[in-house]
């Protein structure tokens, strides 16, 4: 479904002669890999390693400089505007800061019921009852829709980001570190409706963290970035554990444990 | 064993009282009742508890820097045997920092963004030592080279954004060892940071601890540090302690329910690390 081939970005690319080029300044260098309908691929890595880079590339919010990113073998960045704008529709995107990502003046129902004022022509009343369907669907009621986004808990405003992600039942949605700012026991029930939506739902996700255990839970691929680079892509998530490679074998020892009994020694 | 503790509070109690002009029906909220610490000498307590359980309400208890935000403070905070509560001004002010250390989530929002790092490191060493700048500037160095951090002189030229999240927080950890603080409260320190920049500060928490004899109050949701890094454990709900107990005894057997929730909480990892 979504490929992506040889793409290559930096940032601060503008050069002048205040500004003479760096060698070397790609933020992302020669990224391949491939997302089939309904999977999970999640990319692992450090922060600066260039996984939300990828992110807003494969969400065609960045054109890249090298390489092309194809979804459903058409090309992200050489479509034209309404083909555009329908690919949009089915690539949609939850960010981790979810306060920020959501308008604060606006009510649940709104914020919900954008993308689909965006893209159907629904009168009001199937509006309402669509968006209190989403609602549900992610574990809130009806009648949070009435509530503005400084009356949820980080938790259940992130619940509403999924929902508007899934509003227009998507194929793609990029996850990027949806759990990082929420505690545990949030982290956990979130991760428990991203994987029941995948199944009920067969869209595929993009899952970008650097949390080896939250990827754990959901993706059936991995691939780890570092520099810039895919350094690790598998189909099985348990070869993280073989593999040589320095950036991986740093985020395996950098697991912490379950119990005090096995602690890290650290020096 | 009393010689032993360093930190201890007692029947802490945080009231927020009703906002002016409201109606009498309307009645203040109590955020913390009856909160019962120790901090031993060169121990790890650790805070466990989810996102609004009065952790960080806590440690702003103890720095007493509620009173700016309308909060009223009741109960006793011993430190050495000194009465904290109700300490004004200059007075806490030398406290803070010299013997409470204090590490906050977000290191980017800790220090200034228009001063070098290195000028905020001497102004904070100069403010409670009296040193030379040349004096403060070597211990600096140093500390920072204690951190392991690469070319000290490089991070202490650098502003704040030219540095990493994890780099940060290294620096305002070196900044409370060079004032040799008894206690450091390091509020969730490695939340905004990823696991390898986790483990990185974990390891110089447990340094400073071992080295220096510091006491450290760790504040986490994340059970992960706390398996790692604490040996006493107080799990916060609601405002309220509710169990208070050795780590191994915690994981092993955890006697309040919402202790079993939160441990039953982390995402298993499937195969052995």
């Amino acid at each position: 479904m979504l490929q992506v081939r040889e793409v290559g970005y930096r940032y601060g690319h503008r050069r002048n002669w205040l500004r003479p080029r760096k060698e070397n300044s790609f933020v992302l260098n020669q990224v391949t890999f491939e997302l089939n309908h309904s999977s999970c691929l999640s990319i692992l890595g450090t922060s600066g390693a260039g996984k939300s880079t990828l992110g807003r590339v494969v969400l065609g919010l960045q054109k890249p400089h090298q390489g092309q990113v194809l979804f459903e073998g058409q090309d992200l960045y050489a479509a034209s505007g309404r083909f555009r704008k329908n690919l949009r529709r089915d690539i949609q995107v939850v960010f981790q800061d979810c306060y920020s990502s959501v308008n604060p003046l606006m009510t649940a129902d709104q914020i919900i019921g954008e993308p689909l004022r965006n893209y159907e022509r629904l009168s009001a009343r199937e509006l309402k009852r669509k968006t209190g369907e989403l609602l549900e669907k992610v574990g809130l009621s009806v009648e949070d829709g009435n509530k503005r986004p400084d009356q949820f808990s980080g938790g259940q405003l992130q619940r509403i980001n999924i929902a508007r992600a899934i509003a227009l039942r998507p194929k793609l949605i990029v996850l990027d570190e949806p759990v990082s700012s929420l505690d545990r026991v949030h982290q956990s029930l979130i991760l428990d409706l991203l994987a029941e939506l995948k199944a009920s739902l067969g869209v595929s996700y993009l899952f970008i963290t650097h949390d080896i255990q939250a990827a754990m839970t959901l993706c059936d691929r991995v691939a780890v970035m570092d520099r810039g680079e895919i350094v690790h892509l598998s189909d099985s998530p348990a070869s993280l554990w073989n593999s040589q490679q320095t950036a991986v074998k740093n985020l395996i020892e950098s697991v912490l444990p379950d119990h005090p009994g096995d602690r890290l020694t650290l020096f | 064993m009393m010689t032993d503790s360093v930190l201890e509070v007692c029947n802490l109690n945080i009231h927020c009282p009703k906002p002016k002009g409201s109606c009498d029906k309307q009645r203040g909220l109590s955020l913390l009742a009856s909160v019962n610490l120790e901090l031993k000498r060169g121990k790890v307590l650790g805070l466990v508890g989810e996102s609004g359980s009065g952790k960080s309400l806590t440690c702003g208890a103890i720095l007493q820097m509620l009173q700016d935000r309308g909060l009223d403070t009741q109960g006793s905070i011993k430190l050495h045997g000194q009465e904290l509560n109700g300490l004004r001004g200059e007075k806490m002010r030398r406290i803070r920092g010299k013997d409470i250390g204090y590490i906050m989530q977000n290191p980017m929002n800790a220090f200034t963004p228009v001063y070098s790092i290195g000028s905020q490191f001497i102004e904070t060493l100069r403010s409670h030592f009296k040193i030379s700048k040349k004096e403060a500037k070597i211990q600096a160095h140093q500390a920072l080279e204690e951190m392991n951090l690469h070319h000290p002189d490089q991070v202490m030229k650098s502003y704040p954004h030219e540095l990493s999240g994890g780099m940060l927080q290294r620096v305002m950890i070196a900044i409370s060892m060079c004032l040799r603080p008894s206690i450091l409260i390091a509020d969730e320190p490695t939340t905004a940071l990823d696991a390898v920049n986790q483990i990185k500060v974990l390891r110089e928490l447990e340094r400073l601890k071992t080295e220096c004899g510091t006491s450290v109050l760790l504040v986490s949701h994340d059970l992960g540090v706390i398996a790692q890094a604490a040996d006493e454990v107080a799990v916060m709900r609601k405002g309220e302690i509710v169990e208070y107990a050795d780590v191994h005894e915690l994981f092993d057997n955890p006697r309040h329910e919402y202790t079993r929730m939160l441990l039953q909480a982390r995402p298993g990892i499937g195969q052995g690390a």
